[in-house]
Parts: C-alpha cells; structure tokens; sequence
C-alpha cells in the first residue's frame, strides 16, 4: 500500500495540476465507484483531515484551470502532495486493468473494446467536469487525436502505481512546460 | 548460516534475490546486506540471473528509462559496454543485457509497456524493502530541463508557429509595399466623386 506523504510539498505548475487531475480523471474513468473509491484511498492513507469528504477533494481539484468550475488561486503544496501519493495509490489498486489495457499478449479484440470502454467513460467525465470551451478539452475529446493522450494517461498509471511512482509522479508532474 | 531469499512479483514478472545478513554491519535474520544471487523471470523470455554488478546495472539502466518515459522520452540508458541497456523501438522498449563471459551475445528482450511498468514495479519494490540493505545507484527522480523535453518535439511541430509567423509577417510587408502612399501635404490632387461632369480641385499651400 502507498504511505502518506512525507515531504512537505511542491509548487505545481498549471500543466502539472491539470496532468495530476486529468490522471485521476482516468483512475476514475477505469473505476465505475471511482469516486467513493478514491475517497476511501485517501482515508486508508491517513488523509483524512485533507480529505474529509468528496467535496474537500472535489475542491482541491478545481485548481485544474482545465475544469469547468476552476479556482484560481495556487494549489497548496501539501494538498499536492496528498493528491500525488492518491493517484499512486488509486493505479496501485487499480494496476491489473492497466496491465490489461497495455499488455499485448491480451486478445487484439478484447483489448480494442477495453479502450473503447475506457475513452467512452473518461469522455464522459470529461464532458460532464470540464469547460468545453477550452481547446486543450476538445483536443481530448476528439476521437480523431486523443488515443495517443490516453494510452499516455495509462502508461503513466502503470509506471507510477505503489509507493515506488510517488518521487517518479512528483518529478514528471514538475517538468518545465515546453 | 542461511541463505535468506526474498520474491518480488508482478503480474508477468517476478524477480528473486537470495543472500546473507551481513554480519559485520549487525544484520541479523532475513535482511539481505550480501547479494549472492539474483533471477528475473519475464513471461516469454529466457530465465535472467546475474551478480550484484548485473543487478545494480539493471537498476541504473530501467530506473531513470521509466522516469524518462513518463515524459514521454525514450533515449536509451546505459551504456553499450555496460550489463544492462534500454531503449524505445518501434513503440516497445528493448532491453539489452550483456553478458560478463567472453564470446556470450548479448540478449535482447523486446518489453512492451505491461512488461515495462512489471518490471518497474518489481525492481520498486527491491529498492523500498527495508529487508535489503544494499546501496542503489541510480540518478534520483528530478524534473527534465526544458531542452531535454522540447527534443522529443518534431522539428515541424516546434519550428511551425515561428515559420508561419515570419511568413505572415513578410507577406504583410508585402502588401505593405504595393499599397499607394498617401499625397504628401503642399502637392495638387484632383479627387473624382459621383456626379457627372463635376470635378473638385484641392490646391494646399
């Protein structure tokens, strides 16, 4: 099992928040209870002061300037940290379906109709959650252009599933904007 | 004095590491401080096993790969003398290892990204077990300096913007050119308007 954070914090960037929440976003998307089970991850790694319920969490979120109803002011440091060591946790949990979903010894078909299931449920959430009129949204909406996007939202899940990903997440998530 | 072995597995791999407490450092029962042995098995490959220095070359090589990966980079690590290397082909990640006997071939595995995150995911969890007490060298995980992440880049995608804009911009000179110059104060122009037959005379002085 993932541990709570012991660092103190980073200052994410933009692109880093909205990369830590769209990566939830697929955690979600891949589990059909995700947001309960989130919660419950949060809660069984001590987070539950940072995290008493959905809407904490749900508000933490919204600093993805991505999102349909966005805060402008910065994430706190230690809520990123929290939410790093959560999605460790939630690909830890949910790293057999990411297996799945990579993995090409799986049947072509099975595969195929896996990731359709999967941009189906994450294009949902995305339609539901974020503002629709931001082009960076529709790029991952159009099914022309975003399989790439999420065959890189899952691989990342799967290199940074445990508590070995957190420092792996952290240092990706802090990458300069090109 | 029992050899101690300890399993990492993961869905398609499992790494075995066998070895002693080392004594003299106060290590006592099931703690690893003496590497005698090593074995990695991947599902459709050839049975891996090695020293300590394989080990830790593998561990060089696949750590800061999967870190690299995330941001989507697929350079290779390690070096072609080294034990182990890594490196991104044709959407898979080829593992290269080096054997330590003279005349042996080196080995190469073609992971795709399940046998990848496996493998990360078991070598994770050698380096967190507080039962092996053995130094890892391998770079820690950092943010990549921008010049690393605009590389991965096409030329086309990163050079666009700039080419369209000094298009844009010499074509704006352009028409810049061709366009009349407004009269200069002080000179005669005639202007025509509607009407038939009228013409108005603007004289400045």
């Amino acid at each position: 099992m993932t541990e709570a954070p012991s660092q103190s914090g980073v200052r994410l960037s933009r692109r880093g928040i909205e990369q830590l929440d769209l990566l939830l976003l697929t955690a979600e998307a891949l589990d059909l209870n995700g947001g309960e089970a989130m919660l419950w991850t949060s809660h069984q790694l001590g987070l539950q002061d940072r995290f008493p319920n959905r809407v904490e969490l749900w508000k933490r979120r919204c600093h993805n300037p991505l999102r349909r109803i966005t805060r402008r002011d910065p994430l706190d440091p230690a809520d990123a940290e929290s939410l790093i060591a959560l999605v460790c946790a939630m690909a830890d949990r949910l790293y057999p379906m990411l297996h799945q979903l990579l993995s090409t010894r799986e049947p072509e078909q099975l595969t195929q109709q896996r990731w359709e299931l999967l941009r189906e449920r994450l294009g949902d959430l995305i339609e539901e959650r974020m503002n629709l009129r931001r082009s960076a949204v529709l790029h991952l909406l159009d099914p022309a252009t975003n399989a790439p996007t999420h065959h890189r939202l899952v691989s990342t899940l799967a290199l940074v599933a445990g508590p070995g990903g957190i420092n792996r997440l952290r240092a990706f998530l802090l990458d300069p904007t090109p | 004095m029992l050899k101690t072995v300890h399993r990492y597995e993961q869905t398609a791999a499992r790494l075995v590491v066998e070895g002693y407490p080392d004594l003299s450092d106060g290590q006592e029962g099931d703690t690893i401080g003496i590497l005698s042995a090593w074995r990695l098995q991947l599902v459709g490959a050839p049975e891996l096993e090695g020293t300590r220095d394989h080990l830790e070359a593998m561990m060089a090589a696949v750590m800061p790969y999967a870190r690299h990966q995330l941001s989507g980079i697929g350079a290779r690590f390690g070096t072609n003398q080294s034990f182990v290397g890594i490196e991104a082909v044709g959407g898979k990640h080829q593992l290269q290892l080096r054997s330590s006997r003279e005349g042996v071939k080196p080995l190469q595995l073609l992971l795709d990204d399940a046998d990848l995150a496996d493998l990360v995911r078991c070598l994770d969890r050698l380096r967190l077990d507080e039962k092996v007490k053995l130094q890892w060298t391998y770079p820690e995980d950092r943010p990549l300096a921008r010049k690393e992440l605009v590389e991965r880049i096409p030329l086309l995608r990163r050079l666009g913007p700039a080419a369209l804009g000094g298009l844009l911009l010499s074509f704006s000179a352009a028409m810049a050119l061709l366009l009349p110059l407004p009269p200069r104060p002080g000179t005669a122009t005639s202007v025509d308007v509607n009407e038939p037959g009228s013409r108005i005379i603007n004289e400045t002085k």
